[in-house]
């Protein structure tokens, strides 16, 4: 009976996570954080780009760690796959539509990106870049 | 000896009682096992090592008990000789003319009880070195890694001596059996020895199974109510450590959570300071997280444990002093695992010490705990 109970739920408990992933206020913060920086440092900016948010993604990039050369080293061609650390520990995708919690925690988004970006391009992202990164993997 | 007695035949007489065979072809046979469990085989048959030294131990207080309570020649003081009777026996051997004995001749007995004592000799050092290096068995609450360590040669030492006095032991059985005229391994085996001509036939006492076996409760009571007791001692240099969650997570996010003990102090704090070249990455951290994690990990170093990984990884390599696996014990430990096994799918690498150790996450690192994936 309770099994009955809590299989009927399923639906409405998966509908009520599921559907405001894509458009979650921590999220929507920290994107707009970006743009107010991007905006700032560039007048002329006009929005995030997804195509250069994949691009930054698969781009081989030269300057960071010889390990890792590039953001698919680790995450794997495709964002919604999961990925494995150098020390073989599993990464959740980076797909949003795959973990919603995805760049939700404005602490684990600027850790993540600040390692990262070392490891991989050997400097900082700017803030247009972690926007367009966030951008293209909220379209995954 | 008497002279001969034409009325009196040769014949075959039981001398050996089943409980001594059977002792003795057990003992051979577990000191077998434990030899090659101890030097020929992988770590992980640690486990069976150390039931072969506990079944040594078992036989041994049997033994004991037998040669009070077993039949005739079983009897300890059946063959208690004064050292005057050996150096008359080994005269007679070399003179090819051994005089003759019904059990145990002076020199096997003096071997057997020097046999005895090397191996209860074995097997309190076996006992110590798995209680102090490996923290395990009764003897874990009581005994450092420093006493195990020293125990450990000593084991090593008393094998040598034991294989020595087996060759030896052997040597004589068929040298007697030569300059005798009998089979011995065979009465060892069947139980029944020959009488020469003019020997009488013996008027052996009885074994009492009754008594040997109260005998043998009232010991494993004992014993087993001291060793209880022991057991409930916590092992010597195991800690009680608290989880450290932000350490469980910022480590763990990427790596397994290696435990404190595998590294000093001072290589954690180097690494701690250096987490934006840890091991080809970037994994720096904010201030005050870096600051927690430091004094976790300082406070529970390999200085503060004494386990055999502990101790034994104190001492770091010079070029990449926070590099568990460029550590000298590390390297001797594992060379002769070639870098296949450590790319194998489960695997991955040397850094991922859970996937072969079932208990790294302890820090014991025990030796039945290796499971080296086959994938």
């Amino acid at each position: 009976m309770k099994k009955f109970g809590m299989l009927a739920f399923a639906p409405i408990v998966a509908a009520l996570v599921v559907a405001p992933a894509q458009a979650d206020p921590a999220r929507d913060g920290i994107l707009s954080g970006f743009a107010t920086a991007t905006k700032a440092a560039n007048p002329a900016f006009s929005g995030f780009s997804a195509k250069r948010g994949e691009s930054l993604f698969r781009t081989k990039h030269v300057g960071g760690k010889p390990k890792t050369p590039t953001c698919t080293s680790c995450h794997t061609k495709s964002p919604s796959s999961t990925g494995q650390t150098r020390a073989g520990k599993p990464i959740e995708p980076m797909a949003v539509s795959k973990t919603p919690t995805r760049f939700t925690d404005p602490k684990k988004v600027a850790k993540w990106f600040r390692r990262n970006c070392k490891s991989v391009l050997g400097r900082e992202c700017t803030s247009l870049e972690k926007g367009d990164f966030i951008t293209y993997m909220l379209g995954q | 000896m008497s002279p001969a007695d034409p009325t009196k035949r040769p014949s075959k007489t039981a001398i050996w009682d089943l409980p001594t065979r059977l002792f003795h072809w057990l003992l051979a046979a577990l000191v077998v096992v434990g030899s090659v469990t101890g030097y020929l085989s992988p770590e992980w048959w640690m486990g069976v090592h150390i039931w072969a030294g506990y079944g040594i131990v078992i036989l041994m207080v049997f033994r004991l008990v037998w040669g009070v309570f077993g039949s005739e020649y079983s009897r300890v003081t059946t063959f208690a000789y004064s050292p005057r009777e050996v150096a008359r026996h080994l005269h007679g051997v070399m003179m090819m003319r051994p005089p003759h004995y019904i059990g145990h001749n002076p020199t096997g007995a003096l071997m057997i009880f020097a046999l005895f004592f090397v191996v209860f000799g074995i097997t309190v050092t076996g006992l110590l070195v798995l209680g102090g290096e490996e923290n395990q068995g009764p003897l874990a609450g009581v005994t450092s890694y420093a006493v195990g360590d020293i125990a450990k040669d000593l084991h090593g030492y008393l094998i040598g001596i034991l294989f020595v006095m087996i060759v030896v032991h052997v040597i004589g059985v068929i040298v007697e059996s030569f300059l005798g005229r009998e089979n011995l391994v065979r009465a060892m085996i069947d139980g029944y020895k020959r009488l020469p001509e003019g020997i009488d036939h013996p008027q052996p006492r009885k074994a009492h199974p009754a008594a040997a076996a109260l005998t043998l409760g009232a010991f494993v009571l004992i014993a087993g109510a001291i060793l209880g007791g022991l057991n409930r001692l916590p092992p010597t240099g195991l800690h009680n450590m608290p989880v450290n969650a932000v350490f469980q997570r910022e480590c763990g996010d990427c790596h397994q959570v290696y435990h404190p003990s595998l590294l000093p102090a001072t290589s954690w704090k180097g690494l701690m300071q250096n987490l934006d070249e840890h091991f080809g990455e970037d994994a720096s951290l904010d201030e005050s997280t870096t600051q927690q994690i430091e004094t976790y990990l300082a406070t529970y170093a390999s200085e503060v444990w004494d386990t055999e990984a502990a101790n034994r990884l104190r001492r770091v390599s010079a070029k990449t002093p926070w590099q568990i696996s460029s550590a000298p014990y590390w390297l001797q430990k594992h060379k002769e695992i070639s870098n296949d096994v450590f790319a194998r799918k489960r695997i991955g690498s040397k850094a991922n010490c859970v996937a072969c150790h079932r208990d790294a996450g302890s820090g014991r690192f025990d030796d039945q705990m290796i499971n080296i994936p086959k994938e």
